[in-house]
């Protein structure tokens, strides 16, 4: 069975008198274990796309099944709740919580989890160690690079070990060093645990690594290509 | 719940200036608050011991004396009834009174007067009218009486001369007598000074009525605490029956406490104007820091915190902002209410002269009592707390989404 699968996913923002379609009929499959990219240009519905992938909005029309839960028949705080367990977000903007440290905004969702603390110290650790942060992670994000927060990030995304993660153009921000760092750490987390990565990206060093490249314009999916032996 | 405090305490001192700032509108508004009350309710506290001191905190007259205040509602004073005032534990003293009309002469000067015949010794010991006398002595002899200062420069009059004293006794008999000026007082009410004679209980009892002794007015109780006035009230009225009326200061000085009551609402609006203005402060900034903070909720509604989670975190926020303020509003303001009301404000010209005629001395003296303090406490953190609605709100109903476009 497919982690996520999206069936007849139609999007329209109605914020002004004229109605954005957004989505038009989206279908879409995800495996367990998939490090794909959803690419095209702006204003295509990738961000749209992902939000509804990661439970962050709904579709007007269609639904969304993540391992056979539909998430349209949840409530918002059972949403909240399974986006917790099932879910892992990275950002353009890292967006970690400024007023924590790397290491308590890793430890952060292992704490909403309930894991009890000595363990998700031990996690969180390594966590940091697994991205390469770890001398850092007394570190708030103020005092962190782009590149080192957004590490910081993916170690967030992890820790609550998601059936899946979004990254939503995690390397918009970052320099080549940064971005390639950042894409290995990923890929080998990918390969080693086969953590499921969906990117929206623009970027071709993303494209260059992900195994399936979904492309979608005018918010229809118009191409779906998988490289094998990446 | 520890993470959620230890986020809003950091989330505070993130911007500290902005944090200092909204604490310093909670410190002023309590610190004025507090002053403005404090000033308030020690001017009517002055107001009512003032005239307490001279009421009592009640009286027991003949039913009928307090509506018409004649020497014929004088009643016989009985041992049984002094014994019953005397057994309730919450009484202090018990003053014997009889007071009457009279007019007094001195060579070609007439005037009319309060005769007030008094149980010396202990009326002394609870208003210390030897302490206000200028000229001579306190009363001492059968036939001492003492005279304000104002009555006695109408009356060209000093000590030692003799007074004429002639009235309606009670029973419709004519009284008069010849008296010895044995003192002048001057007392902080010009109205006590031009017109109150006092003399002993016994001269006054012969004067008004030489037949029987015993002749009163009133007996004024006083109370080791004013807070148990109603229930003293009742087991009197209970002890001694219909024959009696017990009237107490919040009657007798009715006038007074409506003036309270009128100046305390005029207090208030101006208190609610600065509540206003202070509240406008506090919400400013927290809005302020709620807009600020759109993205922050966005991204942890995101990753899987409860929205009430969130809610927490924006009550800690105030609340530790507003706690903060009210205690250093506190420890700010009350030295100087407590210094205020051992050291009052001395009050001259004009303003001296009214306080004067209310018998109240003119000086402007703060109150230090719980309910000022607590009052202000309540109200202005209750002001700051309730700022925190709108963050709660927001939280409660935010679209994530939204939140992160900004």
């Amino acid at each position: 069975m497919s982690i996520i699968e999206a069936k007849g996913i139609y999007k329209t923002y109605q914020e002004t008198k004229i109605p954005v379609n957004a989505l038009n009929g989206v279908d879409l499959k995800i495996e367990e274990g998939e490090f794909t990219a959803i690419v095209g240009p702006s204003g295509s519905g990738k961000t749209t796309l992902l939000n509804i992938l990661g439970g962050l909005d709904l579709p007007t029309e269609g639904d969304i099944f993540i391992e056979g839960t539909n998430l349209k028949q949840l409530s918002s705080r059972q949403l909240i709740d399974f986006r917790l367990h099932n879910i892992g977000f990275v950002f353009q903007a890292y967006n970690l919580i400024p007023v924590l440290t790397a290491r308590e905004n890793t430890e952060f969702i292992l704490e909403l989890q309930k894991v009890p603390k000595k363990e998700r110290r031990k996690q969180a650790t390594q966590l940091l160690e697994a991205v390469g942060i770890a001398d850092k992670a007394d570190h708030r994000p103020g005092q962190l690079s782009g590149g080192q927060q957004q590490r910081v990030a993916v170690a967030r995304a992890l820790a609550s070990q998601p059936r899946f993660i979004i990254a939503d153009e995690p390397t918009a921000n970052l320099d080549s060093k940064s971005t390639n760092e950042l894409l290995e750490i990923m890929a080998e987390m990918n390969r080693k645990y086969r953590s499921t990565f969906i990117f929206a990206t623009h970027d071709q060093r993303v494209m260059d690594k992900a195994r399936r490249i979904v492309t979608i314009d005018d918010g229809k999916i118009i191409g779906d290509e998988t490289f094998e032996g990446r | 719940m520890k993470t959620l405090l230890k986020i809003a305490w950091r989330n505070l001192w993130r911007n500290r200036r902005r944090t200092i700032l909204t604490a310093a509108a909670v410190i002023l508004a309590l610190s004025l608050a507090l002053f403005m009350r404090s000033m308030q309710f020690g001017w009517y506290e002055q107001m009512i011991r003032a005239g307490v001191s001279q009421s009592g905190h009640m009286q027991v007259h003949d039913t009928g004396y307090q509506a018409n205040q004649s020497i014929d509602r004088a009643f016989f004073y009985r041992e049984e009834t002094g014994e019953a005032l005397h057994s309730l534990k919450e009484v202090k003293s018990v003053l014997p009174e009889l007071q009457t009309f009279s007019l007094a002469s001195y060579k070609k000067q007439t005037k009319g007067v309060l005769i007030a015949g008094i149980d010396a010794k202990r009326y002394d010991k609870q208003n210390n009218l030897s302490g206000k006398i200028i000229q001579g002595h306190y009363l001492s002899g059968s036939d001492d009486v003492l005279l304000g200062d104002k009555l006695a420069q109408f009356l060209k009059m000093k000590v030692g001369d003799t007074l004429v004293l002639l009235g309606q006794g009670y029973r419709g008999i004519t009284s008069y007598g010849i008296y010895r000026v044995a003192g002048i007082f001057h007392l902080p009410s010009i109205e006590m000074n031009s017109g109150v004679v006092y003399m002993n209980l016994k001269t006054a009892q012969d004067f008004a009525y030489p037949y029987q002794p015993g002749l009163l007015t009133s007996l004024t109780v006083f109370l080791k605490d004013p807070g148990d006035l109603f229930t003293v009230k009742k087991e009197i009225e209970q002890k001694l029956g219909p024959a009696y009326e017990v009237i107490t200061w919040k009657t007798m000085l009715s006038d007074m406490l409506q003036t309270i009551k009128v100046d305390n609402i005029s207090g208030q609006i101006m208190l609610l104007i600065l509540y206003i203005i202070a509240a406008f402060g506090i919400f400013s900034t927290v809005l302020m820091m709620t807009m600020e903070k759109r993205k922050q909720y966005a991204v942890m509604v995101s990753i899987g915190m409860e929205r009430r989670k969130l809610v927490w975190v924006s009550i800690f926020e105030t609340f530790i902002i507003s706690l903060t303020g009210i205690l250093i509003g506190l420890l700010l303001a009350s030295p100087l209410v407590f210094y205020l009301h051992a050291h009052p404000i001395p009050i001259t010209g004009e303003m001296a002269k009214m306080y004067l005629q209310f018998n109240i001395a003119p000086v402007l003296p703060f109150s230090v009592k719980t309910h000022v303090f607590l009052s202000q406490v309540v109200i202005v953190f209750s002001l700051s707390l309730m700022s925190a609605l709108y963050p709660v709100i927001y939280l409660s109903r935010f679209n994530i989404l939204n939140a992160f476009r900004h």
